[in-house]
């Protein structure tokens, strides 16, 4: 919605630059209206770097035992809004926290140094050089004790976003995994089991189950056909939260859950722009996200306890 | 001897007991999540689309929502002192008859018509309903007609349709712990291995009986 707001607010602009040039009409406009024209009536440089860039931001390899490790693994979306004489202004969000930044660009290095507010304990510092259409460099933590790992490094490339109501899971693009399905690899649970040894001995074992998905959740699309409660009943809870959450993603929702996260950045139309998206769903998906959340909760409180 | 005999069986009764008062609270847990009345709660979350469409629905649900857990006290009473306690067997019988002619088995056949599971459950719930309705008049007529083996008969079958409502949640439980399978594939399962065991291993019993 941001986004949206974003490009509006540049339409309100170029118009307002129109009329100025045509005559001088604006100026018979009232006080409060001349203040904000002016605040807006900012030269743009650079509008064609406007835009997103997504991809990998990770821990910086640290020296251990057996050799340069990586911490953590993150998926990172910058959207540069804004690139004015002095500032260049954005956004960045990372699973699901969406942070505004504002900074400088250096024009001969293309150089862009970004600071988030720095009321957030995550809070930190981007320094980035823009190359034709990626971006890469890394982050500081502004408080390097806050937060895991206070330095990162950001290797992002240029991608579009664009609401498209087609776009599905498919099982073709989970094939760097062995499972044709997808897997909640964050939900196990884990089972003892337990069996006597040739010793005569009792020796106790642990499985780890996890829980895999059905192809409904690459058939059933909640973004354009209006579901029923009896094309339903008969999915597990992991489709259910699965369709539910592709209609998410396909308006660039930037989960805050690993559960949700792995199914989608696998995808090659996934592109995490904003932390809410609630608004821009459309009145079918909503009329069937809140029909998939009942049936999740039914799922989740009914489906292996005594009862129905 | 005797008396070991008689031991055995009040020990047998005792787990019996037990076991049923068990059960039954977890039944009575299920029951209360329909107090207050709400017309989306626990089951009727998947119900909706009768619940909006069909006025007559929810007050049938709740008929036999209501009225069963009655019926399962009232006839377990009635079959646990059937031959001690006379007025209190007579009294709970009385109830247990009533209930189940008036409201738990003619509601139960409505619902059953809109079961979950498709065809296979609506067939099996709706056959329930019926047979639990016969079985239960059955034993009403011939306690009237003052024959006791054939009352004693036909209510055994009654009860363990009206015990389907347990071991039908009992099978669910265990399958699903077993398999994981999708939840309705699991309900066409359970909709028919909630009773015809029951009545398999009541007519058994029958046999024994009469030899």
């Amino acid at each position: 919605m941001k986004s949206r707001n974003l490009i509006f607010a540049s339409l309100i602009l170029s118009v307002t630059l129109l009329s100025c040039k045509k005559g001088e009409k604006s100026a018979e406009k009232g006080k409060s209206d001349s203040l904000v024209s002016k605040k807006e009536v900012q030269q743009e440089f650079h509008k064609e770097w406007y835009g997103i860039y997504t991809g990998d931001f990770n821990s910086k390899p640290k020296p251990t035992e057996y050799g340069n490790e990586i911490e953590e693994y993150k998926k990172i979306s910058v959207k540069i809004n804004r690139i004015t004489k002095d500032s260049v202004y954005g956004y960045s969000v990372v699973n699901g926290n969406q942070r505004s930044f504002r900074g400088i660009l250096n024009e001969n290095t293309l150089g862009l140094i970004l600071d988030e507010p720095g009321n957030d304990k995550s809070d930190g510092r981007f320094q980035l050089k823009l190359k034709q259409d990626s971006l890469v460099g890394d982050w500081i933590a502004f408080n390097k004790t806050s937060v895991k790992s206070p330095e990162k490094t950001l290797k992002l490339t240029r991608k579009e976003f664009a609401y498209n109501p087609n776009f599905m899971l498919s099982k073709d693009q989970s094939e760097d995994s062995d499972y044709e399905n997808p897997v909640d690899w964050n939900g196990g649970k884990v089972k003892k089991n337990s069996f006597v040894n040739d010793e005569g001995k009792t020796e106790t074992y642990e499985n780890t189950f996890y829980r895999s998905a059905s192809d409904n959740v690459f058939k059933i699309n909640a973004s354009k056909q209006k579901l029923a409660e009896k094309d339903l009943k008969n999915l597990r809870k992991l489709d259910l939260q699965i369709i539910r959450n592709t209609v998410f993603a396909r308006h660039g929702y930037s989960f805050k859950k690993e559960t949700y996260r792995q199914f989608f950045e696998n995808t090659d139309w996934y592109v995490p722009v904003s932390n809410n998206v609630d608004a821009d769903l459309t009145p079918l998906e909503k009329e069937n996200v809140a029909l998939l959340a009942r049936l999740e909760k039914y799922a989740e409180d009914h489906y292996d306890t005594f009862g129905r | 001897m005797l008396g070991f005999i008689r031991s055995k069986k009040i020990i047998l009764k005792g787990i019996v007991a037990i076991t049923f008062i068990y059960f039954f609270g977890l039944m009575l847990k299920i029951t209360l999540d329909y107090v207050p009345v709400s017309s989306n709660v626990s089951f009727l979350m998947i119900k909706q689309t009768e619940v909006t469409s069909r006025p007559e629905y929810l007050p049938i649900f709740y008929v036999h929502v209501y009225s069963s857990i009655f019926a399962l006290m009232a006839g377990f009473i009635a079959v646990f002192f059937d031959n001690n306690l006379k007025y209190l067997h007579r009294f709970s019988g009385r109830i247990y008859v009533f209930i189940i002619l008036l409201f738990s088995s003619l509601s139960g056949i409505y619902i059953g018509v809109f079961a979950n599971g498709g065809l296979v459950a609506k067939v099996s719930f709706v056959l329930l309903g019926i047979l639990w309705f016969y079985t239960t008049y059955r034993s009403y007529s011939e306690i009237r007609k003052k024959n006791i083996q054939q009352h004693k008969f036909w209510m055994w079958r009654s009860y363990a349709l009206a015990l389907s409502a347990i071991t039908l949640r009992m099978w669910k439980v265990i399958l699903v712990y077993l398999y994981h399978p999708n939840p309705m594939d699991i309900y066409q399962i359970i909709a028919w291995l909630g009773w015809v065991p029951n009545l398999l291993l009541v007519e058994y019993l029958i046999k024994k009986q009469k030899r």
